[in-house]
């Protein structure tokens, strides 16, 4: 009411003192528009549906054609918001505009739930159904430990060990099972030859660090006691933190390439590095960027802490059920098809190059034969054991996003010599709580 | 003033003057055609300038609060000067303002000297293919900040540059993505993006001097140079003036150059600039200080350039 009449006020006077009232209308109401959860219903709807369905994918709008062909009742749209996506949907979260379903990273989960983004789908019984469909850490983290249904898992991305065959034939380096065992591999390569390296450190990418830090059981949040328990420096998380310091210390590793640029490409290519620790998503990333190097690469499990199998997961996201989504039902029924029929997983797969988070995925036909840039291995069932091997009780904070890039940004300064990486690991705990705090998270460190 | 005023005072009082007749008591048509040539330029500018500044300042007065659970329900309530309070205590603020403040005191004097000295060239009578030079000196203000970062990024990266490829070979090694020379190496990205368009402006205010003035200085005996410092340089002070204030807002704001290479050198941090800070602080979710980031780097900016302003004019008595 109040924001319509300042309105008129504005376009007749056109001054600013009007400006200001309308701000005040606005964005007070704005300001406790979230505080109401919806009950949502699961009652289907009468006649044809349409479903706005926001996502990051290449190739899912050719998806989403397929279903369409076969379901002309639940009409499905699609967006990429792959340019900005948190941006995009924090900004149609906060207009009201938000979409039925949406494309969230695991990590990004449990801060988009502090904004109230999702809907509690589990008033459908097919969505309480479809947890045995999914790969046991998935669902735990899309259900936040079976609290609720709130996103399906899309895809993921276990890690495995890359390994440039042929450089590692050349200098008579074993393939290793440990950590131990790759760090001596990179001793012994930066011996032979100081101009090769075994891997590098992206101290920009706090994703693919806290895969590892999940691989050793460094569980970086809890809650107990009505608190967040902040993690984040744990003694399991520093010991991969010293095991990394101690490499890039002796240059054994580089520190100057960034994940996927040109750059890293390019020093793949000229023969520098002989090893990258992945994720199944980057199975493409060397065939279609360093096609001369087809055959001399081989993947295998990632090397471990101790004799028992242990994998980290770096990426792979849900498609979350948002707030304010009119058709959870119709919602419910095209999610469960987009990420468990087999013929979208296939196309998704094939397209967008996504490795699926259903268990039924694992068995697609493309992911049980031997890839021909890889020597005609199966290196899908080594990122399949490793999805196995992946812990179910690793979470997520809720202000992910700042803690990731104050650990980047000490984790940069460490690599250019100022300061040690542990330190990072401090700076990241103390960003953690502080931003809980700025946001009246109830946050504490915990033990 | 005054004088217009008191001309319009001797039209009204004179008896004869014919009135307009379709003239309505109290002006209204007159009011309404001020509104419909003014509505087109104020709308927008209430829209998009006034209203999003005034979001700002409310949101810096503001706080989250939160009720119940693990994850809970925001709200804000107001909060005075506590989100201003964090930001003057953000040792992260005041690395990125001293940051920017080194690469002011460097680059801007850098640059306007370069500009300065160029458009001082183009207007010697002694060079040839003016056009070209000054086509070419502009050309790189044609080029939209994100892609020259790209461009330099490229020309920067030991694995791709021809011109490391090249120093190599000449046996220099330098790193321009190196923990200390990365800010010069964006300073000099933003230093051949803007020295052209600097250089217009100065350009300009040279070809607005009447060729009298020169005449006279010669005849007095002045050297090319000595008019080229005497007399040139003095009177286009104030586009120098201009230009150097737009400078200090363009270093206050530098965003992209910094943004893009960080893409490939990891020794530019999250918070690099302040206004990277505040983006990295609005991603987090905190909008509320991102806004009190944002209105103190508008006062730092506003201090900066009036306060340049106000010097020099008292120093040049412009």
């Amino acid at each position: 009411m109040r924001n319509t009449a300042s309105h008129v006020r504005l376009a007749a006077a056109l001054t600013a003192a009007a400006s200001v009232a309308v701000l005040a209308g606005c964005s007070s109401s704005s300001g406790h528009s979230g505080s109401s959860v919806a009950a949502a219903s699961c009652a289907p709807a009468k006649g044809k549906v349409t479903l706005q369905y926001w996502n990051t994918v290449p190739g899912m709008d050719q998806v989403v054609a397929l279903w369409n062909k076969q379901n002309p009742d639940i009409q499905v749209r699609t967006k990429n918001i792959s340019n900005d996506q948190y941006g995009t949907l924090g900004n149609a979260l906060k207009a009201g505009s938000a979409p039925d379903l949406a494309q969230v990273g695991y990590d990004e989960l449990p801060n988009l739930r502090t904004q109230n983004a999702f809907v509690d789908a589990s008033q459908c019984s097919a969505a309480t159904a479809a947890r045995s469909k999914f790969v046991p850490w998935t669902w735990s983290q899309a259900s936040f430990g079976n609290t609720g249904v709130f996103a399906f898992p899309q895809d993921t991305g276990p890690m495995a060990l890359f390994v440039r065959s042929d450089i590692f034939a050349k200098y008579h380096l074993p393939v290793p099972k440990t950590w131990d065992e790759y760090a001596s591999d990179a001793q012994k390569l930066h011996t032979a030859d100081k101009n090769l390296s075994m891997t590098f450190f992206d101290p920009n990418n706090a994703e693919w660090f806290n895969g590892l830090l999940w691989q050793n059981s460094a569980k970086m949040y809890g809650y107990s006691d009505d608190k967040w328990q902040v993690t984040v420096d744990s003694v399991q998380s520093r010991q991969v933190a010293d095991y990394w310091q101690k490499l890039i210390d002796a240059k054994e590793v580089r520190t100057d390439l960034a994940n996927g640029s040109t750059q890293m490409y390019a020093a793949y290519q000229k023969d520098q590095i002989a090893s990258y620790v992945g994720a199944a998503w980057g199975y493409s990333m060397f065939r279609d960027n360093l096609p001369s190097q087809a055959g001399k690469w081989s993947i295998v499990p990632m090397p471990t802490w101790s004799t028992s199998a242990a994998s980290g997961d770096w990426g792979g996201s849900t498609v979350a059920f948002m707030k304010g989504s009119k058709h959870l039902y119709e919602s419910v029924k095209f999610n469960t098809w987009l990420n468990t029929d087999p013929q979208a997983l296939a196309l998704e797969n094939k397209l967008g190059g996504l490795y699926p988070a259903a268990t039924a995925g694992l068995q697609l036909p493309a992911l049980s034969q031997g890839v021909p840039y890889y020597n005609n291995e199966k290196i899908f069932d080594v990122f399949a054991q490793s999805s196995k091997d992946i812990d179910t009780s690793f979470a997520w904070g809720p202000t992910q996003k700042t803690v990731n890039l104050s650990l980047q940004d000490a984790m940069a300064k460490a690599a250019a010599g100022n300061g040690a990486l542990t330190g990072a690991l401090s700076t990241a705990q103390a960003t953690a709580l502080k931003s809980m705090k700025d946001l009246a998270i109830p946050a504490e460190a915990g033990k | 003033m005054t004088d217009t005023e008191t001309r319009a005072e001797r039209v009204v009082a004179a008896p004869d003057v014919p009135r307009p007749r379709r003239r309505r008591p109290g002006g209204g048509p007159r009011a309404g055609t001020i509104a419909a040539f003014v509505t087109p330029f104020f709308l927008p500018f209430v829209l998009f300038y006034l209203v999003p500044v005034g979001y700002a300042l409310w949101q810096s007065f503001r706080v989250v609060r939160r009720t119940g659970g693990q994850y809970g329900t925001s709200y804000t309530t107001f909060g005075g000067f506590h989100q201003y309070g964090q930001v003057l205590q953000n040792s992260e603020f005041w690395s990125s303002i001293g940051r920017i403040g080194l690469f002011g005191v460097v680059q801007v004097p850098v640059m306007l000297f370069v500009a300065l000295i160029m458009a001082l060239l183009l207007d010697t009578p002694l060079l040839k293919a003016k056009a070209f030079f000054r086509i070419s000196a502009f050309m790189p203000y044609a080029v939209p900040g994100v892609i020259a970062a790209i461009m330099w990024s490229y020309l920067y990266s030991p694995q791709l540059s021809p011109v490391v490829d090249l120093l190599g070979h000449l046996g220099l090694h330098p790193d321009f993505l190196g923990p200390s020379a990365v800010l010069w190496s964006t300073a000099n990205v933003s230093t051949w993006l803007w020295t052209g368009y600097n250089m217009l402006i100065m350009f300009s205010a040279l070809q607005a001097i009447p060729q009298e003035l020169y005449e006279a200085a010669k005849l007095d005996g002045a050297s090319n140079w000595a008019i080229a410092w005497r007399i040139k340089v003095p009177i286009i002070a104030p586009s120098i003036v201009l230009t150097t204030v737009f400078s200090i807002i363009g270093t206050l704001q530098l965003y992209a150059e910094p943004a893009v290479l960080r893409q490939i050198s990891s020794n530019i941090s999250s918070t690099f600039t302040p206004n990277m800070l505040a983006y990295a602080v609005a991603s987090g979710n905190n909008y509320q200080q991102a806004a009190a980031i944002s209105v103190v780097i508008a006062l730092i900016t506003f201090v900066l350039s009036f306060g340049f302003m106000r010097l020099t004019s008292k120093r040049a008595g412009l």
